[in-house]
């Protein structure tokens, strides 16, 4: 039962503990009399406290002259690790969204000379992606060898089979069982559990129980961070200080109350000298109805030069430039702090003045919530190397799309963030002599989303997407002198990516259909299935990649029966949704997968019944995506974020470079995985579903 | 991950192992957890679709 025992490490922790509690007790009541409390229970509460102690005294005391000899047993299972390894360490460089086509044709312009190099040094190939073609689904697979029906991520967004209600696929931060309550306070009395949803084991876990360490530097869907052998620094999905997935806030006086979208716009009041606003926190869980928690600010403007004063600290705003990461302390009811830290960004000053403040990231120096393995890790890495983003998609993506910033601030803002990772990549390769280095760079996948509408234009953009690769190139030419004779180098990414002009509702499609039914008639319906009727709903859409039947005993308010009925169905909306033509009678989706013959392994009840592969140019409606029938099946795409990769994995395969040559016809992300067990020499597990490269 | 230790009787969690195997699951704790997931989830208290909304903010690929 090693995944629910208690670590070694934590009952030694414990051992020491309770020994230093023995000695403090017994400095601190040396004759205590227990006079408080005299009635039944009392001599066996005492001599229950004290046979703890003194057992806890003799195992702590046990634990410590066993110290060396577990020390040396440690020793000889990391010898033993590496007793088959045909290499001491493999570096992993996870390049997110980095196009196969794009990539090949700037190679073959010159313009990629590292990556070049490493091509014809060992090898290179389209690496096959994930259905969908989804960072969290593909990195799962990257992580585990293993599908989806395996490692149980299907998506970004699963559903709730009571509610129809849309949940994280990746993590779940969930409340305190018990909480005891005093007037208004509410003081929970358990810990409220966050779980990470991704199943099966990743490689790097196995490679630790036998003395292999990894060191994994945000890889997607490691939040919450499981205890393995090495060290972790958790990525994607990991939240903002408010719970969120990333909010930013607009300070300024164009609004004269707060307005809550994807961010938020807060009024900025005229005062003497200046300006005041609130920076809104997280909620206060301490209280009842739990009142957000509050931080009020002050800029002050003298000839031109803004300044930002919030608790007790100051720093200079800068037209165009970003301020360092600012710490916030939210202090709650019962005296706790919840440390944060946030970018700010003076966007005007006039005749409006407006402050455009990143999503508050948790402090990795203080972090409120589990984002490394150790828990340490993260604040030792801001220690050495300065503090960082920690939000799972730390690129403020939203901020752009509505206008709180502008394209030269978000490119700062992602090459800041690429910076922070740089280093702290850098400096782990400079210190690990063997094992695994796994890190993943987001840089490429934001940049994308939010520049392929410049590609081909005559704006000052039009080039960002191939300078990014020109510096992801760069990057690879950095670590090449960390790369010897006994060290793999995979240079990968997960999918490639393509325009997202036109979304596709299929929700409206659906409902156009007779297969999903509105209340009384109606021809639209709200976010999160506001207006269905379930009674008499077949099918029904969430997320980025597929749909799902709605199945008696399954879903709360199922009606389709499994068996003949639901396979009737399944082969009838195939045949129907591969026939949708656009206005100019282009075919908007390549082709419907039928998730029961596509994945195998025992999540399969957790999956989308459909998987819609779009062409090229199509991707789920931002409205189909999360529930809503809209008017329209089909719809531009009005948005910044202009480019995507939720199309039919064919048409967006990853890339796959090494320095080592490697025999394998038509690589997918799941041969990673058996490939690093296989080069250090261990068995590949039956349960996983790729094949080891035969890397030479 | 701190939790529990459950006493399970040699001849079943022989079954176990085999069954986990054969299911595709990464050990049999992986699908002991799994098989006591389904049958907890029936008993979860659903969360309030304000709590739903908030918690989903701001992923960049959807609105």
């Amino acid at each position: 039962m090693s995944r629910i025992r208690r670590p070694r490490s934590m009952r030694t922790a414990a051992g020491l503990a309770l020994m230093l509690l023995a000695l403090a007790s017994a400095w601190l009541y040396p004759h205590s009399t227990q006079s408080a409390y005299i009635g039944p229970g009392a001599g066996f509460a005492f001599l229950g406290s004290f046979l703890t102690l003194v057992a806890g005294f003799f195992l702590s005391l046990l634990s410590l002259l066993l110290w060396p000899f577990r020390m040396a047993w440690r020793a000889a299972g990391r010898r033993q690790g590496f007793r088959h390894a045909r290499v001491r360490k493999i570096i992993f460089l996870g390049l997110d969204g980095l196009d196969a086509r794009l990539t090949e044709r700037l190679m073959a312009e010159g313009k990629l000379p590292n990556l070049a190099a490493l091509a014809a040094e060992g090898g290179y190939r389209r690496l096959r992606t994930t259905c969908p073609a989804l960072s969290p689904v593909a990195w799962s697979t990257f992580a585990t060898g293993v599908g989806p029906g395996k490692h149980n991520i299907f998506d970004f967004l699963d559903r709730s089979l009571k509610s129809y209600l849309p949940e994280l696929s990746s993590a779940r931060v969930g409340k305190a069982e018990r909480v005891l309550r005093i007037g208004r306070l509410r003081i929970p009395l358990t810990r409220p559990p966050i779980e990470l949803r991704q199943k099966s084991q990743p490689f790097w876990k196995i490679l630790g129980k036998q003395g292999i360490g990894s060191t994994i530097l945000r890889v997607p869907i490691t939040f919450p961070p499981e205890k393995f052998n090495g060290r972790l620094l958790s990525a994607m999905c990991t939240p903002d200080l408010k719970g969120t997935q990333g909010s930013f806030s607009q300070f300024t006086t164009r609004v004269e109350t707060a307005i809550y979208e994807n961010g938020s716009r807060y009024p900025l009041h005229r005062v003497a000298g200046g300006f005041a606003g609130e920076i809104e926190g997280p909620q206060d869980t301490f209280i009842e109805g739990h009142p957000v928690l509050r931080i009020p600010f002050r800029v002050t403007v003298d000839h031109g030069a803004a300044e930002l004063h919030a608790q007790g600290r100051r720093c200079r705003l800068e037209p165009g430039e970003y301020t360092g990461w600012q710490p916030l302390s939210f202090r709650t009811a019962i005296g706790t702090k919840a440390a944060g830290m946030a970018r700010f960004l003076l966007t005007e000053t006039e005749p409006e003045f407006s402050i455009y403040m990143s999503p508050i990231n948790i402090d990795p120096e203080r972090p409120a919530l589990p984002i490394s393995h150790p828990s340490y890790y993260a604040s030792y890495l801001a220690g050495l190397l300065g503090t960082f983003a920690t939000l799972g998609m730390a690129e403020d993506t939203w901020a752009l799309n509505e206008g709180a910033i502008d394209e030269d601030a978000f490119l700062r803002q992602a090459y800041d963030i690429y910076a922070e990772r740089e280093a702290m990549f850098l400096e782990t390769l400079e210190s690990t002599r063997r094992g695994v280095v796994a890190c993943v760079f987001d840089t490429s996948d934001r940049i994308q989303h939010m520049f392929y509408r410049r590609v081909g234009t005559a704006d000052g953009h039009a080039r960002t997407i191939e300078e990014m690769y020109c510096r992801m190139d760069d990057l690879v030419g950095k670590i090449r002198p960390f790369v010897d004779r006994d060290t793999a180098l995979f240079v990968l990414s997960d999918h490639g990516f393509c325009a997202f002009r036109r979304g596709v509702n299929i929700n409206a499609w659906l409902s156009d259909n007779g297969y999903l039914h509105l209340h009384n008639g109606a021809r639209e319906g709200g976010a999160y299935f506001e207006g269905v009727d379930w009674s008499r709903t077949r099918a029904y859409a969430l997320g980025l990649g597929g749909f799902y039947l709605n199945v008696e005993g399954r879903e709360a308010q199922g009606i389709v029966a499994r068996g003949p009925e639901a396979e009737q169905l399944e082969r009838e909306i195939i045949d129907k949704l591969s026939a949708l033509r656009d206005s100019d009678g282009a075919a908007p989706i390549r082709a419907v997968y039928a998730t029961r013959l596509l994945y195998h392994g025992p999540y399969l009840d957790h999956a989308p019944d459909f998987m819609v592969g779009y062409n090229e140019g199509y991707r789920a409606s931002w409205d189909g995506a999360v529930g809503k029938v809209s008017a329209q099946i089909l719809e531009n795409n009005p948005k910044a974020w202009s480019g995507d990769h939720c199309v039919d994995p064919a048409l967006v395969p990853g890339v796959l470079f090494s320095n080592r040559k490697f025999d394998a016809a038509d690589p997918g992300i799941e041969d990673l995985a058996p490939t690093a067990l296989e080069l250090f020499g261990l068995p590949v597990p039956a349960w996983m579903d790729g094949k080891p490269l035969m890397v030479r | 991950m701190l939790g529990t230790n459950i006493k399970i009787k040699k001849d079943l969690w022989t079954k176990v192992k085999k069954v986990a195997a054969a299911g595709g699951y990464s050990s049999p704790e992986e699908f002991v957890v799994h098989v006591l997931e389904r049958e907890v989830a029936k008993l979860d208290d659903a969360q309030s679709d304000e709590e739903i909304v908030r918690k989903l903010k701001g992923l960049g690929y959807i609105d």
